[in-house]
C-alpha cells in the first residue's frame, strides 16, 4: 500500500548519468537518483565523497559535465534561472550577511526569489516563527550563536516555499541541543510535502530523516534504497568493534578464520568485524584475538546500521 | 531590475553600516579639507583687514577710508577680538592704534603702527596692501602738514589736496602673475582645490576598501546564495558593479555637497562636475570590483586598497596639484584616472569648462570604466567558478 502511493506522487527531482571533473579528476561518476514530492531523499557519504558537488549541479550554480538533471518538469542548467526558484539551497556555509539583521536577511533573499510587499512580510513571519527567531529579528546576526545562524540558513531556503529544498550539511558545527531543533525542522517539511535533498556524513541523521538513501563514496553512488534495503545488503550480519592495541594484523588473520566470520577490516583503534550472531560468537572472538597478541580495551556488538553498510560496501569506516 | 538594484542596495547599505566608515568617510574628508584650505587655499576674495583701537580719531578714520579705496574689506573690534580673528585666520592682517599713536598722528608727527598678520601665507600678500595704504595716509598728512605750515589753512588745504588727487594721475603699479602655474590657480576659492583633490582621493579609496564588502560576501557563500536565486549571473555581475558604484557615489556626493554647503566651494557648472564625479565613480567602482575578485582575504584588500589609493592618488595629483609635477611626473600621472578627473575639474572651476570642453577628459575615463569593469565582471565571474 505505502509503495503504491508513492508511486502516485509526482516525481519533482531526476538525475541521470551525471557526471563532473576537475582537471582530469573525476568527482562525479555516472550520479543518477531521483526524488518525489514529500520524500526526504539522502547523500550519505564521507567529506570529500562528491556530495556537495552533486549538490551543486543540481542547484544550477555549476554545470555539468555530462547527464541531465530535470527539475519539477525542466531541465536544469545554470542558465535556467526560472528552474532556479524551484529550489531552496541551504548551503554548508552561514551565507548569511552577519551585518544585517534576521529580517533583514530575509527581506533580501526574499525579494530576489521574486516575493514582495505583504506577501512577503508574512512568510518572513511564519518562517521566523518556524527557525524559532521571531524574537530576536532586529538583530544583527553576527550576534547570533551557531545554531541560531544555522536556522536562519535554513529559514532563508524555506522562505519561497521551493519544489525542492537542499540542505547540505546543515548540522556541522552545532551543538546538540540546535542540531535536535534543525532535526525536527527538517522532518516537518516533508511532512508538508516538500521534496528535500539532505547531505551528510552523519548516519544517524541519514537514518533518522530520509526516506531513501544513496551511499555515496568517491563520486559514485554505491548502493540506495530505503533503511531496511541498505541493511540487508549486509546479509544482516553484525559489526563488532574491538578496540585495542598489539599484533592486531595477527588478530585479524587469526579472526578470519573464525567460523561465522564475514570480514575484518582495520579501524582507527583496533578492528572492525562482520559476523553472523555476533552475541554468540563473541566469546571465540575474545579469545582469539588475546592469542594473537592483541589486548583489548573494550569490544562493542553494533546491530546491522547503515554504518556497516558502508563498511561493507566500501570496506572503511564512514568517519575514516 | 529590481533584482541588480537589490543586490546594489545591500552592498551599500553594509558599507554605511560599518561604523569605522562615520570617520573616515563622513567626517575625516571634511575635516582634512578644511586644513588644507586654511593652510595652503588660495585668497577666496577681498583682502581682509581688522582695526583695533583709536576709534573716532582721525588716523583710523584715515586709515580706514584709504584701505577701503584700495579695495581692502576693513573691520573694526576690540584688541582680544581682532586677535582671535588672526589666530583663527578669519583675517588676514590687524592693526592696533594705540591713542598715543591716533595723537601723533593728529600732531603731523610720525605714528608707530602695531600690525600684525595671521598665519596663512595670503597674509604677506595682504600685509603689501596694508604697507601701500598706510604709507598713502601718511602722505597725504604729510603734505597737509606741508602746506599748513606754509600758512594755508586747514580747510583749503585739504581742498587743494583732493582738487589735486582728481587732476592729477596718480602713478599705479598693478601686479601681474606671468608665471603659468601662478596662473593656472587665479581666481580659484581657498577651498575649491583642495576640495576637488580630496574628493578624488576619498572616492577612490573608499571604493577600493569597500572591496572587501564583496569579498565577504563571497567567502560567506552569500554570492553562490544569490547564483542559486532565480538570478542570471549577469545581474548578479551588474548588482554587485552598481553596488561598488553606489558607494563611490555616496562618497563623492557627499564630499561635493558638503564641501559647496560649509565651505562655499564652487564646484563650476553642475552638468560638467556632476558628470566627471559620475564617470569617476564609475572607474573607482570597477576598480574596486578588480581588487574585490583577485584578492581572498578581505583584511588584506583593505590595505591593499588604502596602499593603491593613496599612491594613485598622489600620482595623479590629489596630494600636490600636478601643475608643479616634472615632465616625466606629468606623463605618469595621466595614467591615473585622478589626473584626467582633476584636469576636468580644473576645467570647469577655473575656466568655466562646458561639457564639450571636458569631453577628452571624460571620454578617457569612460574608457578606463568600460576596460576595468570589463576585467572585473571576469575576475569576479572566475571567483565565483572558485568559491563553487
Amino acid at each position: 500500500m505505502t509503495a503504491d502511493v508513492q508511486t502516485q506522487k509526482a516525481q519533482v527531482l531526476g538525475v541521470k548519468g551525471l557526471v563532473k571533473r576537475y582537471g582530469g579528476r573525476t568527482v562525479v561518476d555516472d550520479v543518477s537518483f531521483h526524488i518525489q514530492a514529500g520524500e526526504t531523499y539522502g547523500l550519505l557519504g564521507p567529506n570529500g565523497a562528491g556530495k556537495t558537488t552533486i549538490i551543486s549541479m543540481v542547484a544550477g550554480l555549476i554545470p555539468a559535465e555530462s547527464g541531465a538533471i530535470e527539475l519539477a518538469g525542466s531541465a536544469m542548467t545554470p542558465a535556467n534561472t526560472r528552474a532556479k526558484g524551484n529550489i531552496g539551497l541551504v548551503p554548508q556555509e552561514l551565507a548569511i550577511y552577519p551585518d544585517l539583521t534576521a529580517t533583514e536577511n530575509l527581506l533580501f533573499f526574499g525579494r530576489l526569489q521574486g516575493l514582495r510587499g505583504q506577501g512577503l512580510k508574512d512568510r518572513i513571519a511564519e518562517v521566523l516563527n518556524l527557525i524559532g527567531l521571531a524574537d530576536r529579528a532586529g538583530e544583527q546576526t553576527k550576534k547570533f550563536s551557531g545554531g541560531m545562524k544555522r536556522r536562519l540558513n535554513i529559514g532563508i531556503g524555506l522562505l519561497h516555499r521551493p519544489t525542492l529544498l537542499i540542505l547540505d550539511e546543515p548540522t556541522v558545527g552545532v551543538d546538540p541541543q540546535s542540531r535536535n531543533s534543525i532535526l525536527e525542522s527538517v522532518e516537518g517539511l516533508a511532512t508538508e510535502g516538500m521534496a528535500v535533498l539532505y547531505t551528510t556524513h552523519y548516519m544517524e541523521e541519514a537514518e533518522r530523516l530520509c526516506d531513501r538513501i544513496a551511499i555515496i563514496d568517491e563520486g559514485r553512488i554505491q548502493a540506495e534504497g530505503t533503511r531496511g534495503q541498505l541493511v540487508e545488503l549486509t546479509g544482516g550480519a553484525d559489526r563488532i568493534d574491538l578496540h585495542g592495541s598489539g599484533n592486531t594484523s595477527a588478530a585479524a588473520a587469526a579472526l578470519r578464520l573464525l567460523p561465522g566470520v564475514q570480514q575484518v577490516d582495520g579501524g582507527a583503534s583496533g578492528l572492525i568485524l562482520t559476523v553472523h550472531n555476533g552475541p554468540g560468537l563473541l566469546a571465540p572472538i575474545v579469545a582469539a584475538a588475546g592469542r594473537a597478541g592483541m589486548t583489548l580495551t573494550s569490544v562493542e556488538i553494533v546491530r546491522p546500521d547503515l554504518e556497516s553498510v558502508f563498511l561493507h560496501l566500501t570496506g572503511r569506516a564512514l568517519r575514516d | 531590475m529590481r533584482s541588480i538594484l537589490g543586490i546594489a542596495a545591500v552592498e551599500v547599505r553594509l558599507f554605511l553600516r560599518d561604523r569605522s566608515n562615520i570617520f573616515f568617510v563622513f567626517i575625516f574628508p571634511l575635516l582634512l579639507i578644511l586644513l588644507l584650505g586654511s593652510q595652503f587655499g588660495a585668497n577666496s576674495g577681498q583682502s581682509r583687514v581688522a582695526l583695533s583701537g583709536g576709534a573716532d580719531t582721525e588716523l583710523a578714520k584715515a586709515l580706514s577710508e584709504q584701505l577701503a579705496e584700495d579695495g581692502v574689506q576693513v573691520s573694526a573690534a576690540g584688541a582680544a577680538t581682532v586677535r582671535d580673528q588672526l589666530s583663527r585666520g578669519r583675517t588676514d592682517v590687524g592693526i592696533f592704534i594705540s591713542d598715543g599713536d591716533a595723537a601723533d598722528f593728529a600732531a603731523g608727527r610720525p605714528a608707530d603702527l602695531e600690525v600684525v598678520t595671521a598665519s596663512q601665507s595670503a597674509a604677506q600678500a595682504v600685509l603689501q596692501e596694508v604697507r601701500a595704504s598706510i604709507q598713502a595716509v601718511s602722505t597725504e598728512r604729510r603734505q597737509q602738514s606741508l602746506l599748513e605750515s606754509a600758512g594755508v589753512g586747514t580747510a583749503e588745504a585739504a581742498a587743494a589736496l583732493a582738487q589735486a588727487r582728481e587732476t592729477v594721475e596718480q602713478p599705479r603699479v598693478e601686479l601681474v602673475d606671468t608665471g603659468d602655474v601662478s596662473r593656472e590657480f587665479q581666481g580659484l576659492g581657498r577651498f575649491d582645490l583642495g576640495a576637488a583633490q580630496q574628493l578624488l582621493l576619498f572616492v577612490f579609496l573608499s571604493s577600493l576598501t569597500g572591496a572587501a564588502t564583496l569579498i565577504k560576501s563571497r567567502r560567506l557563500g552569500v554570492v553562490a546564495r544569490v547564483m542559486a536565486a532565480p538570478v542570471a549571473s549577469w545581474q548578479a555581475l551588474a548588482g554587485q558593479a552598481l553596488g561598488r558604484f553606489g558607494i563611490a557615489a555616496v562618497q563623492g556626493g557627499y564630499i561635493m555637497a558638503g564641501t559647496a554647503l560649509l565651505f562655499g566651494v564652487d564646484w563650476g557648472n553642475p552638468l560638467p562636475a556632476g558628470l566627471v564625479l559620475v564617470v569617476f565613480c564609475a572607474v573607482s567602482a570597477a576598480a574596486a570590483m578588480v581588487i574585490g575578485s583577485v584578492m581572498d582575504n578581505d583584511a588584506a584588500a583593505a590595505g591593499v586598497g588604502v596602499g593603491a589609493g593613496l599612491v594613485l592618488a598622489g600620482l595623479g595629483g590629489s596630494m600636490v596639484p600636478p601643475e608643479f609635477f616634472s615632465e616625466t611626473l606629468q606623463a605618469v600621472s595621466r595614467l591615473t584616472p585622478h589626473r584626467w578627473a582633476y584636469d576636468a575639474f580644473a576645467d570647469i572651476q577655473r575656466h568655466n569648462g562646458s561639457l564639450a570642453d571636458i569631453l577628452p577628459q571624460l571620454g578617457v575615463l569612460a574608457a578606463m570604466a568600460l576596460g576595468l569593469l570589463a576585467l572585473g565582471s571576469y575576475l569576479l565571474q572566475r571567483s565565483l567558478g572558485r568559491a563553487l
